[in-house]
């Protein structure tokens, strides 16, 4: 009974939101309200029972001794609260640096060592080896110099500059409307989820009880 | 002045260089290595912890302001009613299943193998009321590409024609196309898949590059402390 | 009819279309052929090439917005992975709905293996905050990230998670991805540590992942509703007895959704020349009534 009173509740909240493509209603505000209040509500619940517990709370309290270090991130953590009484809001600063600093300095690395290099690495090795013909080699290193002669401002897109930055936004707009299909098709599958809960799933779950 | 600026800015540089040190020392390295392990497995528990912390931060954020619409009667106030309602429920669902108190014996089953509340809650609620919400831009986009997507000019020519192989190739419809052709089934999926592992691939990879050099640039920014819009200020 | 009236439909009608073009072939099928492309085939053989002494780290990277690309997916390399033996850890990082995620689709899937044992076959650890923090860290070893399982049973009791201590000991990481965290696999773990990433991406992310198949930073990719299909496809032309469960009547797979989908790309696509049509007729007539500069 609980997953007919369930599969139902789903259903009519999902056309409450689907309501929105009439016009702007008070069903579609409160399912929004909803969306937005369980969504917060489900957050606590999974870092409580996910990260908070069993890395932080039954360490800490199982074994003091040994885990008191686990002080300084529960008091970093809480620091960052202060940010909503406005006296001691400045103290929110401490933990917002080490946090966002921290990721920062993950970030510089991902992005050189991840992404730069073997990215760039991967262009200037194209001619040797590999699956593509020698003609989508020299296509792909061609694309990716235009592109990123279309992206430096620095010196005025005219002459030669110009004719390799059209070039370069010729291979955008393929990668855009490539792109673009694979949003439609991205956006559809959605739809087809929600379409198939409601003319599918609710059908079967119902008939299934009566 | 010292602890509101620049004490944050200094830690920002020595915990911003953490992980870049720790990526260059060796953790086998003699007299130092023990000392680059300690310090890299100790940040990173940390912050794995921290980041749960900061996740919550906006819960406090809506929870202020939804409070204070109900408390002045502003228009839409009973909708912030209803969002609490679902945070109080949904988050109260979500301690007691940390808690591991009577019937919320965790986040998934129980340990009978049924349902527990929060999992209940999750499935009929947070999970149909995210679907259908981004379900909707299926409609939209319908909508804005009928209205929009107007060729103009040779670059949306160019979109335009690649959005439709793709959007064909990416389908079985792209296999009827010419498939009364002989060996015709293969041609539009086989122009697609060249279109996204060239002509894609080499404009993505540029701008992978060009956004990967801005962050990196940004990154030093942060950690030497000429950024510092995330502090809330830009005083110096 | 004035033309101006017909590139001004009401936006209700290509509503009413979409919605009818979605509906009709989830109910009525049509069965259209789904074929596979070499990322979704260069994953395959991969998970082909393992066997029963080999470890497959799962990460549920997605949440309830992009289900219907993802679960597919993910029940497919499940299936594939428990067929041949393969030992599964199973995560999730990402905050908004992956490890219920995770859950509903392990809850789906064990039954049909009744002779796997979690702990010994595949660990399901839970989710965890930090992404990139708990990604290095895993490096290191997974229990200072994940001290308990899902089920809080501490790491050390569990057999299967006493021999695998970290990365080393995992043969290949498959990300289940709706945004960035598939290319934090990329350019964070497999670069720092090297272990092979695969990745099943939402189509929306999927065309920016075609770079780092290219430089071999990802060894295979599920781009969509399309990748979940065509390696459903090559799951059950490889393993034939896969064919009943996805045959199964009112059980939605990828294969079956690619139906509705080729539908929608049709309409959407026929809108598109409708309008384009039309604004061109406009502008030819104002071009020929002199107000407007060829």
């Amino acid at each position: 009974m609980s997953q007919l009173i369930g599969v139902w509740v789903a259903a009519f909240l999902t056309l409450c939101i689907f309501s929105f493509l009439s016009r702007d209603n008070p069903f579609f505000r409160f399912a929004e309200s909803l969306f937005a209040g369980v969504s917060l509500g489900y957050y606590i619940g999974i870092v409580a029972v996910n990260t908070l517990v069993p890395n932080l709370i039954n360490p800490l309290f199982g074994d003091f001794g040994a885990n008191a270090h686990l002080l300084i991130p529960l008091l970093l953590g809480l620091n960052l609260y202060t940010r909503f009484i406005p006296r001691i809001a400045w103290l929110a600063r401490i933990s917002l640096a080490v946090y966002i600093a921290y990721y920062i300095g993950i970030n510089m690395v991902q992005k050189i060592q991840g992404e730069i290099v073997p990215q760039v690495g991967s262009t200037i090795l194209h001619p040797i080896g590999g699956v593509m013909t020698p003609v989508d080699n020299l296509i792909l290193i061609v694309g990716v110099l235009a592109v990123l002669i279309y992206f430096y401002f620095s010196i005025e897109h005219r002459g030669a500059v110009g004719a390799v930055s059209r070039l370069g936004v010729w291979f955008l707009m393929l990668g855009f409307g490539a792109a673009f299909g694979y949003t439609v098709m991205g956006r559809v599958s959605l739809l087809i989820g929600r379409m198939n809960f409601l003319f599918i799933d609710l059908v079967r779950i119902t008939g299934q009880v009566f | 002045m010292f602890w509101k600026l620049r004490l944050p800015l200094a830690l920002t540089f020595i915990v911003g260089l953490v992980p870049i040190v720790t990526f260059f020392l060796s953790t086998q390295a003699p007299v130092i290595g023990p000392a680059v392990q300690f310090a890299r497995d100790r940040v990173e528990r940390y912050m794995v912890i921290i980041a749960g912390f900061a996740l919550l931060l906006g819960v406090v954020s809506v929870v202020q302001g939804s409070v204070r619409k109900i408390e002045r009667r502003r228009p839409g106030w009973p909708f912030a009613a209803s969002l609490l309602a679902g945070l109080v429920v949904m988050g109260a669902f979500g301690i007691l299943s940390a808690m591991r108190v009577g019937p919320f014996q965790g986040l998934l089953t129980a340990p009978d193998g049924g349902m527990t509340p929060f999992f209940w809650m999750t499935r009929n609620l947070f999970n149909p009321l995210q679907a259908a919400m981004f379900s909707l831009l299926a409609f939209y986009i319908a909508s804005a590409a009928f209205r929009a997507f107007r060729v103009r000019n040779v670059e949306a020519t160019i979109l335009l024609i690649a959005a439709f192989i793709v959007m064909a190739g990416r389908t079985p419809l792209g296999e009827y196309a010419f498939g009364w052709l002989p060996g015709g089934e293969r041609w539009l999926p086989a122009v697609t898949d060249w279109i996204m592992t060239v002509p894609n691939a080499a404009a993505q990879r540029g701008v992978i590059i060009g956004a990967a050099l801005g962050a990196a640039s940004l990154s030093l920014r942060v950690i030497l402390g000429i950024e510092r819009s995330y502090l809330g200020t830009t005083e110096k | 009819m004035k033309l101006e009236r017909l590139v001004n439909i009401d936006r209700r009608i290509v509503y009413l279309c979409i919605a009818v073009g979605t509906t009709l072939p989830l109910l009525l099928p049509i069965g259209l052929p789904v074929s596979s492309t070499p990322p979704v085939r260069s994953l395959f053989e991969k998970v082909e090439s393992l066997g029963p002494e080999d470890v497959v780290l799962l990460s549920f990277d997605y949440g309830p917005t992009t289900a219907p690309e993802n679960t597919p997916m993910a029940e497919a390399i499940l299936r594939h992975c428990f067929t041949r033996g393969i030992k599964v850890v199973v995560i999730a990082l990402f905050p908004i709905g992956g490890v219920t995620m995770a859950g509903e689709v392990l809850a789906n899937i064990t039954p049909e293996y009744p002779q796997l044992q979690e702990g010994v076959d595949y660990a399901f650890l839970g989710y965890k905050d930090g992404a990139q923090a708990a990604m290095k860290q895993m490096g290191v070893a997974f229990v200072n990230v994940f001290p308990v399982d899902n089920g809080r049973r501490p790491l050390g009791e569990i057999p299967l998670m006493q021999r695998v201590v970290n990365y080393d000991d995992v043969d290949l990481i498959v990300t289940l991805s709706t945004n960035v965290i598939a290319e934090w696999w990329a350019n964070l773990v497999n670069a720092q540590f090297g272990t092979p990433v695969a990745v099943g991406a939402t189509a929306v992310s999927a065309p920016k992942y075609y770079a780092f198949l290219d430089s071999g930073q990802m060894i295979g990719l599920l781009g969509g509703l399309k990748g979940a299909s065509e390696y459903e496809r090559l799951v059950i032309d490889r393993y034939p007895h896969f064919a009943r469960l996805y045959d199964r009547p009112g059980v939605y797979t990828a294969i079956k959704g690619m139906d509705a989908q080729t539908v929608d790309h049709a309409i959407i696509m026929a809108f598109i020349l409708f309008g384009n049509t039309v604004h061109f007729l406009i502008r030819r007539r104002d071009r020929r009534a002199g107000l407007r500069d060829a």
